[in-house]
């Protein structure tokens, strides 16, 4: 499997309140457009990754919509779901899509706007991700993770200082990146100090609510060698939609089996990454994804995330969320997956100034639907 | 308003769920609740393990902070769950409390 | 013979003090406990209601029980707190026991008596042999307006009654009813909390109907006050049911055991049932109960139990699991006057 990332493109994240959904597609497509070289004609399928549209805004149908947004009406479009997990579904349809000699060049949008209802309601929506039974307990995201992130603590140790310094790594790195949707560095006093949310996660371990879109053209189409990024690998795997049918609290069984697929498929082994954007909708996320994927043994990652070993400028190897994940650029649901392959090209292209990690030749994005339902792991090479 | 004919499908579910006593296995404490849930904020959350070996993800009622923790022993009760509108059919629930 | 197979009882975890009440509305909590003789009421969790209430009280009677829920004919649900006006409590419930379908549900009103008027018409079903087993149950989380009388007393609980013609452990040897239109205490349709007549409540209500069902029964049974070794009676405070076993001829040792209302408050249609059950929990076999209970509007259901030998297999299951009705009244956590308006929903 090679298949060309031709063109890249996002909006800045954040609260966009004068920002439409339409308004954040065509801005994300048209940079990705430029920056492909690519006609708009050349694309022959439109891929929409959105979980809240329907829910929040009553709108559905997103493929027909976008496309004509987009001036792209008659080419073949439609949506993909999978909650948080719903961009690196949708790019892996994109590439299925080509995989299977119907297309040659193809969009994948990634788009969410979620600032336009109050957080009660947005908080509801996003536990259409969840379990039914969790629904009816009053459960929430944050309480979800949060009790991973017990369990975690009390089989391994880990503590909520080293939780924090997930958050701080992210808002650093996210000082780097122009796009993010916060720009200061955080202190883990900070962290330690906000607001809990669900015992023992405060504000400051969670991702924010925001309004984002990303876009990114996949080709078969042999390309100018300078931006020669090609996805060599693109796995998922299901788990149940449930906490409570879990075979393990302090793991994600669907990360490591699409992980392992991933590196399978690519022909690449796990020290061979040199850039990773893991999906770190809380700290504790990013902490089981660097161990599930195997960048860390369980229970090492919490003492070796507050060394720096994942962190701009002291890793040890992989730099973990250059962009400033989800918890520092945002968390745009829909367009995060999509977000993540976009920050991966341009690492790997040498193209992301003050955040690039040094000769970036091999890196992997890991996204991640509710609570480890669905997870979607992208291995892209130069 | 919930729907009349979700909430009968679902509860038909939980009457042989009703009494049954496990384990906390993790917990937490929802201090930002969500829709529906705010007259009962804040609230534990616990997955519990009962005694067959099968998990439920249930809000923790009749508590002290001092039976918030993994090990303690619950049962399994029957609840009002989401609030709805003063209009809609009640979706009763099951809770866990400690034993 | 026709009587009790099982009984279950359920009391709220919360309690909340007269003190605090009185305090919160500037009034001498020691006036108020010596009018009344509460001194502390259960509160309902902000998720309970009548209908979990009910099921917790009868899930705790068929623990005992040695038959299936699909024996039981007939449920009885009696409330003034019943969650829906239209959508009978009693299916609900019935449902969650796992009753099945071949069963006469029904919901019924009376104020304070409505559970005590399903053991009648329970018992009445079982002497028509049109049903083996029968529940009848009194359930409340009763409402009252902040700041009245009523709110010293209304509180939360739940009694159940198995009732049979088989393996019983407490005889129903004769029953008797008194009726009458008298408005003491009401509430309209779509109106949030009760109003009452005040002193009106008292003699020509409470008094009259208690004592005539009364005397009806000692007339039917030819039996005296003395004959029974206890006596029960609906409490809507302290000072009524001990006045109303000293007129009838009841001592205070005969009442002494089902005094709950000290501790609980007032749980309206569960007030005489659990007094009843506090009884059965800590008596011998073989003795005379008489059970009068009262509801506003108004009656009063009288009845004369006996207990068997089969009592003390299910005393003992009770205490064992910590299900009697003295430690039910012991495992309690104390709120707040601001933790009860919220969990009565009154904020």
């Amino acid at each position: 499997m090679n298949i060309t990332v031709a063109g890249i493109g996002m909006t800045k994240f954040g609260e966009l309140w004068a920002a439409s959904p339409r308004w954040l597609a065509s801005e994300a497509v048209h940079r990705a457009i430029e920056d492909s070289g690519m006609e708009k004609k050349s694309i022959q399928g439109l891929f929409v990754a959105n979980m809240l549209s329907g829910m929040l805004g009553m709108q559905g149908h997103l493929g027909a919509l976008f496309a004509e947004e987009l001036g792209l009406s008659g080419v073949p479009a439609y949506t993909v779901e999978g909650a948080c997990a719903s961009g690196g579904l949708a790019i892996h349809a994109g590439m299925m899509s080509i995989l299977s000699g119907q297309y040659d060049t193809v969009l994948v949008l990634g788009v969410e706007k979620m600032t336009d209802h109050k957080p009660e309601l947005v908080s509801s929506a996003l536990m259409g991700a969840g379990s039914n039974e969790e629904r009816l307990t009053g459960a929430t995201f944050p309480g979800l993770y949060a009790m991973l992130a017990r369990s975690h603590m009390e089989k391994y140790g880990t503590t909520e200082k080293q939780l924090a310094a997930v958050s701080v790594k992210n808002h650093f790195h996210a000082s780097f990146n122009p796009l993010a949707q916060f720009t200061h560095p955080i202190t883990i006093d900070t962290v330690l100090k906000s607001s809990c949310v669900a015992d023992p996660l405060k504000l400051l371990d969670c991702s924010p609510v925001t309004d984002g879109a990303a876009a990114v053209i996949l080709t078969k189409k042999v390309m100018r060698a300078s931006s020669g990024v090609q996805i060599i690998a693109s796995q998922i795997a299901t788990d149940t939609l449930g906490l409570s049918g879990r075979k393990s609290l302090t793991e994600l069984a669907a990360t490591k089996i699409a992980a392992k697929k991933a590196f399978q498929q690519a022909g690449v082994e796990i020290n061979d990454i040199d850039c990773a954007e893991v999906h770190d909708c809380f700290t504790i996320a990013e902490i089981l994804a660097i161990e599930d994927i195997g960048f860390g043994n369980k229970g090492e990652v919490g003492p070796r995330m507050e060394k720096g070993v994942y962190t701009l400028g002291t890793a040890a190897r992989v730099v973990v969320n250059s962009s400033g994940g989800l918890k520092g650029c945002g968390h745009p649901i829909g367009a995060t997956g999509v977000k993540q392959i976009v920050e991966i090209t341009n690492q790997l292209r040498g193209a992301c100034g003050k955040r690039q990690v040094k000769n970036a030749k091999c890196g992997l994005a890991h996204n991640v639907g509710g609570t480890g339902a669905t997870a979607v792991v992208h291995i892209l090479k130069k | 308003m919930i729907s009349p004919v979700k909430i009968w499908r679902n509860q038909q579910h939980f009457t042989k769920l009703i009494g049954k006593t496990g384990i906390i296995v993790s917990w937490t404490m929802i201090r930002v609740p969500p829709d529906g849930f705010s007259e009962q904020a804040p609230y534990p959350l616990a997955i519990v393990r009962l005694d067959d070996g099968t998990h439920v993800t249930a809000q923790v009622v009749d508590w002290d902070i001092s039976q918030l923790h993994s090990k303690q022993k619950m049962i399994t009760v029957l609840r009002r769950t989401i609030e709805t509108t003063a209009d809609g059919v009640i979706p009763y629930g099951i809770k866990v409390k400690p034993i | 013979m026709i009587g009790i197979v099982s009984y279950g009882t359920y009391i709220p975890k919360y309690r909340v003090c007269t003190e605090d009440i009185a305090a919160a509305w500037k009034k001498n909590p020691s006036e108020i406990i010596g009018a009344l003789g509460v001194k502390e009421k259960t509160v309902p969790g902000v998720d309970e209601d009548a209908v979990t209430i009910a099921l917790e009280a009868a899930l705790q009677s068929l623990s005992y029980f040695q038959g299936k829920p699909s024996e039981i004919g007939a449920l009885f649900v009696g409330s003034e707190s019943h969650p829906y006006a239209v959508n009978p409590s009693s299916t609900i419930i019935g449902e969650f026991l796992g009753i099945g379908t071949a069963y006469l549900a029904s919901d019924l009103e009376f104020a304070c008596k409505a559970g005590t008027a399903g053991i009648q018409m329970v018992a009445g079903l079982l002497a028509a042999k049109h049903i083996a087993y029968g529940l009848a149950i009194g359930a409340d989380t009763a409402q009252s307006r902040p700041h009245d009388a009523l709110e010293y007393s209304s509180a939360a609980a739940g009694s159940a009654f198995l009732l049979g013609s088989s393996n019983i452990l407490a005889s129903l040897l004769s029953y008797t009813s008194y009726s009458s239109d008298t408005p003491d205490f009401w509430r309209r349709d779509g109106i949030r909390y009760p109003s009452h007549a005040g002193r009106f409540t008292g003699e020509p209500a409470y008094f009259a109907h208690v004592m005539g069902a009364a005397i009806k029964l000692f007339q039917k049974t030819k039996l005296r006050p003395e004959d029974f070794d206890y006596c029960v009676f609906h409490m809507p405070n302290g000072k009524f049911p001990r006045e109303v076993a000293k007129r009838l001829g009841f001592s205070e040792k005969q009442l002494a055991p089902s005094l709950t209302v000290d501790r609980i408050g007032n749980p309206y249609s569960a007030s005489s049932m659990m007094g009843m059950s506090a009884v059965l929990d800590v008596i011998k076999p073989n003795k005379k109960i008489c059970m009068v209970s009262y509801g506003s509007g108004a009656g009063s259901d009288a009845f004369f139990w006996k207990t068997t030998q089969k009592l003390e297999t299910v005393q003992k299951k009770r205490k064992q699991h910590k299900g009697m009705v003295c430690q039910q009244i012991e495992n309690k956590t104390y709120i707040d006057y601001f933790g009860y308006l919220k969990q009565t929903h009154k904020l």
